[in-house]
């Protein structure tokens, strides 16, 4: 919980270094993010075409496809807020980072399933032709995103952040 | 001896200390949590209400305005003399988005209609009939059963059932029985049912030879001949057109609803120009004006179009027999 964000060993130069980069690291990787995940969450709408996109994964009831294909954007949008002013910086970066997952495994599960579908990542979504399909992309993406998501949940402290007025990871 | 308790006591006050900073810094990790999770529940719950007041909160349930089948088998659904603009429907029954259009925006339509807002033009379409089966099989069969459906002036209410009922994509679905049984829910006579009953049997039978023998072949040898690449611009008719010279004789479809919602399909293709062209469903048109995603996927976004329109004209002639009532 507090380990990294605690000066191992001021002395070392190396140290010292990463000590200065790190912050503005985990800032990119914030703006990056948000950015990322806002962006995904606009062009889902209208959420009519949202649960579509659910839908073509063929994993959940209809009523379940279609709460998640309106929530999902706003929980994307949520994500991004807390990302892009720095709170709870640290968990932001682990849920979203555990979203990215997610998504992964859903996108390999239709893969597996022989769905021809996109991923329906940023908008769009529902069936296309046989041979029209993403899913290696669609997974590299994501990985990036994870990976981002990955580096804050580990190194959460940066600049501009309301944790830091809060105390937490100084 | 009161050395050692001194330290001993400088010991304890140190442990005291860490202890309360680290339980200060407990909780400040559990306000900032806390607060964040505050941040996340208000944004979705507030969204999904948000986005939520755009769903209409109860279904339309009044009488429908009368339906006009047309000769080239869509159907006008509109109050008598009605001065209002024209919303064409293009959708197919197999696409989702289309589902969720039905879903979303078909008790808006009818409202629309019935307070004599809007004349809806219901325009079924196959844009799926080149798919591989069962897509193409299922949207077809749909399709012809629609059409079927409204020579017993029971299109709108089918229309539902068919999107209702939606099979998963790749999936076998719109099997005969359950065209059947749909008709019979929407109430018909005996004789209706017998006349549906088999029509949807002899276009079933039409469907599967097109999309099982005639089509592949058709395709292969126009592949061989023309070309992918000219091939992959052709609509579906002219496609057709193309194999009645090169011994690929379509005329099995001549009088068919299959061969009919084929003809539609390939007619829309044809009809808008530019920016309205139509390319995808579902294609919502308002006096012949192409609606966007955000528009037309939207309940306020669709009323608000047919609200700033003026009145529109229906491009289609009636079926010469009064609307095939039999």
């Amino acid at each position: 919980m507090d380990t990294p964000d605690q000066t191992p060993d001021p002395g070392s130069a190396r140290g010292s270094r990463w000590d200065a980069v790190q912050p503005w690291l985990t800032l990119a990787c914030r703006l990056g993010l948000a950015a990322v995940l806002f962006y995904a969450a606009v062009s889902k709408f209208p959420p009519a075409l949202s649960v579509q996109a659910v839908e073509a994964y063929d994993l959940f009831p209809v009523e379940v496809a279609r709460l998640i294909g309106y929530t999902l954007p706003l929980f994307e949008i949520a994500l991004a807020v807390l990302l892009l002013v720095g709170l709870a910086t640290r968990y932001a970066g682990a849920v979203s980072a555990l979203l990215m997952v997610v998504f992964i495994a859903g996108v390999v599960s239709a893969m597996a399933r022989g769905l021809n579908i996109d991923c329906g990542c940023f908008g769009g979504g529902g069936q296309v032709e046989p041979g029209e399909t993403k899913y290696g992309l669609s997974i590299a993406r994501d990985i990036a995103f994870a990976a981002l998501g990955g580096f804050i949940a580990l190194w959460p402290r940066s600049p501009f952040a309301i944790d830091r007025a809060l105390g937490l990871f100084r | 001896m009161g050395s050692e308790a001194r330290r001993r006591s400088r010991e304890r006050i140190r442990e005291q200390r860490e202890k309360e900073k680290r339980a200060a810094k407990r909780n400040r990790t559990l306000l900032v949590v806390g607060a964040a999770a505050v941040v996340v529940l208000l944004i979705v719950g507030v969204g999904y209400l948000v986005l939520n007041a755009d769903r209409r909160s109860s279904g339309f349930e009044g009488a429908l305005p009368p339906r006009t089948l047309q000769e080239d088998g869509s159907v006008v659904m509109a109050q008598e003399g009605a001065e209002a603009p024209v919303v064409e429907v293009y959708a197919d029954y197999q696409c989702p988005a289309c589902r969720q259009f039905e879903l979303l925006n078909g008790d808006v339509l009818k409202e629309n209609a019935a307070e004599g807002q809007a004349i809806v033009h219901y325009r079924p379409v196959s844009i799926f009939a080149q798919r591989p089966q069962p897509i193409s099989s299922n949207s077809l069969r749909a399709g012809a059963a629609a059409r079927a459906a409204a020579d017993h002036d029971r299109f709108v209410q089918y229309n539902d059932a068919l999107f209702e009922n939606q099979p998963t994509e790749g999936e076998e679905g719109f099997t005969v029985d359950q065209l059947k049984d749909w008709f019979a829910d929407t109430g018909p006579t005996e004789q209706q049912q017998e006349q549906f009953d088999q029509r949807v049997e002899e276009e079933a039978a039409v469907v599967s030879r097109f999309t099982g023998e005639f089509l592949p072949a058709l395709t292969q040898d126009a592949q061989e001949q023309i070309g992918q690449e000219t091939l992959g611009t052709m609509v579906l008719s002219d496609l057709l057109a193309w194999g009645d010279g090169h011994g690929h004789d379509s005329s099995f479809l001549d009088g068919t609803y299959t061969g009919q919602i084929i003809e539609a399909t390939g007619n829309a293709y044809t009809r808008y120009n530019g920016d309205n062209a139509f390319r995808a469903t579902p294609s919502v048109y308002v006096n012949g004006e192409l609606l966007d995603n955000n528009t037309a996927m939207t309940a306020r976004g669709l009323d608000e179009a047919i609200d700033s329109a003026g009145p529109g004209e229906v491009d289609t002639q009636p079926m010469g027999d009064g609307g095939g009532a039999e």
